[in-house]
């Protein structure tokens, strides 16, 4: 099972007014936590988790470093990123690889990109793979294997 | 008895040591402060930051009266400093001297972001929300950034308010402008201003940093730390990416930054430019004052 988070509306019930720009560390720190306990209420249920970040403005480096880089620290679940603009990308994909660490982005067409550090990316899509949790596509790239 | 503190009549980060020895001059003993503006003929967004930061200092020495500032007295240098939301937050500060036009919304597409008080994560929401309603047009349009770099902006100027409320101790103020460069670069500008009057670097990087350094700690010490080394005063592994971040930024579009805290000055020089990358023993100024420059893409020569 996969257990889809919207980044966006926790965002929203997260901080005061209507912002949709992930900016500031107490802000990540909020909403990191919010994720953390809404992954905790599926687990056992969902082996991946689907964060979804369509209708997120900015992404700064503090929260790029305090959702998504704490959250892959932590691991309750495989992360697959989804809705990543390139703005998005050009604050995760640094700060990931500072921490030598890497993160699956679900592209539209369902296929699956690694972000980060290269090594760890690597190790993360064939663990992946041997976990059936992806496979191979015809194409040459990889995609989940569940819905 | 009230000590003068002349305001350069060309204010930006070049004039800024001279006023900064100018304060440091006039606050030795304790007198009321008089900055007088009033021959100013131009001011970055520098300086006006600068200027709030210099009077946020002198309010916080204790006197019960506030510093006082005179008013520059060419009528389009007061337009400009009002529309720049230079007065709004100068109120608070000073007792202020000279005829001041009201205060009119920011209209003018040069003035991306008028001088914005930052004292709370809260601030810094708004006033990435307000950057990215009015620059994303400019940046792609005027200075030929691709519009994935109009983000980066975005997070650039986050992350340099941040520092405000993660560090400094205080309020600070931030700025941004488009203006056409013509005595540097002969090009267009988008010019990030941030400043505070707080702890500065040194007092805040201090207990995790001055140990490591030994008698090498000092100012200069603390912002190469800072900017080259990314560290920060928090142990978690994940800080000091913010000025990381800015730095791979302004390299990656030919940018400049520049900070100045106490007595020191750091900058990350382009090829266009030739300033120094670290300059030690400038006049004390407390706080930190960060400076942002992008310029127009295609070839910038020195």
């Amino acid at each position: 099972m996969i257990h889809h988070i919207d980044v966006r509306a926790v965002l929203q019930e997260s901080v005061s007014g209507v912002y949709a720009d992930l900016v500031t560390r107490p802000t990540g720190r909020v909403v990191r936590e919010r994720i953390e306990r809404a992954m905790a209420a599926a687990q056992g249920d969902a082996a991946i988790a689907r964060i979804d970040f369509t209708g997120v403005g900015c992404i700064d480096y503090s929260c790029a470093d305090e959702i998504v880089a704490k959250l892959l620290r932590s691991r309750p679940a495989v992360l697959v990123l989804t809705g990543i603009s390139d703005g998005h990308r050009e604050a995760i994909d640094p700060v990931l690889a500072g921490h030598r660490l890497a993160a699956l982005i679900e592209r539209r067409d369902g296929t699956l990109e690694a972000v980060g550090a290269p090594e760890a990316a690597a190790r993360l899509l064939a663990d992946l793979v041997a976990r059936r949790l992806a496979a191979r596509t015809p194409g040459g790239t990889f995609a989940l294997t569940l819905a | 008895m009230t000590r003068l503190v002349e305001v350069p009549a060309q204010f930006d980060d070049r004039s800024f040591d001279q006023f900064a020895g100018a304060v440091a001059q006039a606050t030795q003993d304790g007198e009321r402060l008089l900055f007088d503006a009033h021959a100013a003929e131009w001011a970055s967004p520098y300086g006006l930051v600068g200027l709030l930061a210099a009077g946020q200092a002198a309010r916080g020495t204790g006197r019960a009266d506030r510093p006082l500032l005179t008013a520059p007295t060419q009528a389009e240098v007061l337009t400009y400093w009002t529309r720049a939301g230079f007065f709004r937050e100068a109120a608070e500060l000073f007792e202020i001297h000279g005829k001041v036009p009201r205060a009119k919304a920011a209209d003018d597409s040069d003035v991306l972001l008028p001088v914005t008080p930052v004292r709370a994560a809260e601030d810094v929401h708004s006033v990435v929300s307000k950057i990215q309603e009015r620059s994303s047009a400019i940046l792609a349009s005027k200075l030929g950034l691709d519009p994935k770099a109009t983000m980066g902006f975005a997070m650039a100027l986050s992350e340099a308010c941040q520092n405000i409320v993660e560090h400094a101790g205080t309020g600070g103020w931030v700025a941004v402008q488009a203006y056409h460069w013509r005595r540097k670069l002969a090009k267009r500008v988008v010019v990030i201003a941030v400043a505070d009057a707080g702890v500065g670097f040194r007092h805040s990087l201090e207990p995790t940093q001055s140990k490591r350094f030994g008698a090498r700690w000092s100012d200069a010490a603390a912002l190469e730390a800072a900017l080259i080394q990314g560290v920060s005063r928090f142990r978690d592994p994940g800080r000091g990416q913010g000025l990381a971040g800015i730095r791979r930024y302004v390299t990656r579009w030919e940018g400049k930054i520049a900070i100045r805290s106490g007595t020191a000055r750091i900058a990350i020089v382009p090829r266009w430019d030739d300033d120094v990358p670290l300059r030690d023993g400038l006049p004390a100024f407390p706080g930190a004052q960060v400076l942002i420059i992008i310029p127009e893409q295609g070839s910038t020569k020195p």
